[in-house]
């Protein structure tokens, strides 16, 4: 592992990857306070802008704008009680009450400190285990990848907000998304519509910006509130965090643990991570601490475990190909965009890539730690900023970005039609990220479904009969089961109103 | 009497949401459920024009999706069970909605994209901009002062830096280029 961040050292460390990195931590930081967009909207609206630039400076500042991004969400949580993201969505539980207190800075900074402590701990993890895992795939043949993109696309419909069913569903359309073009096996045209325009498919940077971006858009102004501006209460440069941050060590160690285990289950999520590491670190707490009424460990533990959660989700992106959440899933598709297709392959091929990436996500939290603190009150400040002035910015730049890839009007034509699609789906309950995930696993699906079938001498035999394929699709078949029986569960009359508002 | 007109007033409401929730609902599974009949359409035509319909795997490229198409039928058909006995629960708004402005933007976005292989990027921006600011409530003098702002600035940046050659229109504008 070492020899990894050895040979990504020089990509890395230079003047162009350290600039944009620092700006993928302020962009992340700036979008995160926002409430209503995050890291992923952060990502989808620079994504066009990293094809412009070399693969690991881009990557760089795609990583850092996810870790900037799940920091950020912590400021409008605790001087707002308004979560930014949904990952600071427990932050406010202890955030708010000692901004009340007239501890609002220390809020900020120790929410900043442990987000990038907690990240780095992720990284870690992500260094050290990435590889292992990368090294196990090794062994992995085309039923293997068949039956991983089967479980990747299976656990996230199983764990997405909305019901499995609309999940499953999500991941169809992003199957079939990935099928629209040239055949790879035969070169025969396909659903295209006889229109050359879609020979290699819809422009997965176009389905995303539509999906994500251009939905949102459409979201907030039918929520109205375009001219609000909120009272914000104003921020100090401190260092102060640090000091306070060394009581909550075992906490901080903790939570940071508990958000990288869940980051690395796909599906499972920074918010789920983060209200995890709460309830963890209040059951352990002494009475006299009083959580929720504006306890610093409470802001320690959620703050640490959602932005730990990034280096866990990149552990299956980087290592197997297997997309953690909707963020790990387009900065996959980012890297497959780059040149560079995640998996074992990338470790063994591209040692300086795989390298420099985790280089770039140790950077960025080291950037975190050192801007979050430093720039607290200008982020604090950009609460102040109206969506009337912000939206038609998010629109203008998902134009110009969807535009740049192929200077194409067809694929801005393509992000409005997602846009369209993304919103009426987001309407009714459907979650949106299983369909990028299918979207993105479906040519490795139907590629190594063929490859396995001509392999094989004794047709679908060949799943079962080799002991790593036939086990993960055991586990395939208990997530089908999960499905089926949350969908019996929610479909009795008694169970309808379980579903819960799809967010992306 | 004023208790039935609320209590009218209130059916009407509820009504109203409900359409309005499953309405969503179906018109989500319409575009789900075309996705199979689509695949089921063009394996049977289009696919099979091209001799690649069938075959083993490496000729027969409708094989995977004929696979997908069919499994998303039963998922289709227990979702529109679902629908049907209000087995399912679309999420609920708790605030007042603006669909006329979100629409009235939409429609402004598409004219956009109509007009700007024609008219051009540099003409037709700052006026989406401008139209849009306006239309989300700023005054007219800032949204001129921002749409002139985010669209030379956007310009610099994609035109001037990136090099990205923007839609130059009838005119053959160009700014940074």
């Amino acid at each position: 592992m070492l020899d990894l961040l050895y040979a990504g050292a020089s990509l890395s460390f230079n003047l162009h990857a350290l600039t944009l990195t620092t700006l993928g931590i302020l962009g992340g930081l700036i979008i995160g306070v926002l409430p209503g967009l995050g890291p992923l909207m952060g990502i989808v609206l620079l994504l066009p802008l990293a094809f412009h630039l070399p693969p690991i400076p881009a990557m760089g500042m795609l990583i850092a704008i996810y870790i900037g991004g799940s920091a950020g969400g912590s400021i409008s949580a605790i001087l707002l009680r308004v979560p930014g993201t949904p990952l600071a969505a427990a932050t406010l539980f202890d955030g708010f009450p000692m901004a009340q207190k007239g501890r609002a800075q220390d809020a900020v900074g120790l929410a900043m400190t442990s987000s990038a402590v907690g990240g780095l701990v992720g990284g870690l993890v992500l260094v050290f285990l990435s590889p292992l895992l990368a090294k196990f795939a090794l062994r992995f043949a085309p039923p293997e990848y068949f039956a991983m993109a089967v479980l990747g696309v299976l656990t996230i419909a199983l764990v997405s907000e909305g019901s499995a069913l609309k999940g499953l569903l999500a991941g169809g359309l992003g199957l079939f998304l990935s099928m629209i073009g040239t055949d790879e096996f035969t070169n025969a045209y396909r659903f295209t519509l006889d229109s050359f325009r879609l020979s290699s498919g819809p422009h997965l940077v176009a389905v995303v910006v539509g999906l994500f971006a251009l939905s949102e858009v459409f979201f907030q102004i039918q929520t109205g509130n375009l001219l609000a501006r909120p009272n914000v209460q104003r921020l100090k440069v401190t260092f102060s965090a640090l000091k306070i941050l060394a009581r909550h060590k075992v906490n901080l160690f903790r939570s940071s643990m508990i958000g990288t285990f869940f980051g690395a289950i796909p599906g499972a999520g920074g918010d789920v991570s983060a209200f995890i590491s709460y309830a963890t670190a209040k059951k352990l707490a002494r009475a006299e601490e009083k959580y929720g009424e504006g306890a610093e460990g409470g802001v320690v533990a959620t703050e640490a475990a959602n932005n730990a959660c990034c280096g866990g989700a990149l552990i299956p992106t980087l290592s197997l190909g297997i997309p953690g959440d909707a963020s790990t899933a387009v900065l996959m598709g980012a890297l497959i965009l780059l040149g560079f297709f995640p998996g074992p392959d990338l470790f063994r091929d591209h040692p300086d890539v795989a390298g420099g990436i985790f280089i770039a996500y140790l950077m960025g939290n080291a950037i975190l730690l050192l801007l979050g603190t430093l720039l607290a009150p200008v982020f604090g400040s950009v609460l102040i900023v109206r969506k009337a002035w912000l939206l038609p910015a998010v629109l203008l730049l998902s134009t110009l970005g969807t535009y740049a890839l192929q200077s194409s009007v067809f694929d801005l034509w393509v992000m409005l039609a997602f846009g369209l699609i993304g919103y009426i789906m987001r309407r009714a309950g459907y979650p949106l990220a299983p369909l990028i995930i299918g979207m993105i696993l479906g040519s490795t699906m139907e590629s190594n479904l063929r490859r396995s079938l001509l392999l094989s001498q004794d047709g679908l035999m060949i799943f079962v009969e080799r002991p790593i394929s036939a086990l993960i699709l055991l586990i395939d078949l208990v997530l089908l089961v999960a499905i089926v029986y949350s969908t019996v569960r929610s479909s009795r009359p008694s169970g309808a109103g379980k579903e819960v508002a799809a967010l992306p | 009497m004023p208790g039935v007109r609320q209590h009218a007033v209130r059916t009407t409401e509820v009504a109203v949401f409900r359409r309005d929730k499953y309405g969503f609902e179906w018109a989500a599974w319409v575009m789900f459920a075309a996705i199979p009949a689509f695949i089921f359409w063009q394996a049977a035509t289009s696919l099979e024009e091209q001799g690649a319909a069938s075959g083993g795997p490496l000729e027969n490229a409708a094989l995977y999706p004929l696979v997908i198409a069919s499994l998303m039928i039963l998922v289709v058909i227990v979702q529109f069970v679902r629908i049907l006995f209000r087995r399912t629960n679309p999420p609920q708004e708790e605030q007042q909605l603006d669909t006329p402005r979100a629409l009235a933007v939409t429609v402004l976005f598409m004219l956009y994209l109509i007009g700007l292989p024609s008219i051009g990027f540099h003409i037709l921006t700052p006026l989406l901009c401008a139209i849009m600011m306006r239309s989300l409530g700023l005054s007219w003098m800032r949204a001129v002062f921002g749409a002139l702002v985010l669209w030379l600035v956007c310009s610099f940046v994609f035109e001037g830096l990136l090099n990205v050659v923007l839609p130059v229109g009838m005119f053959n504008l160009a700014l940074f280029s």
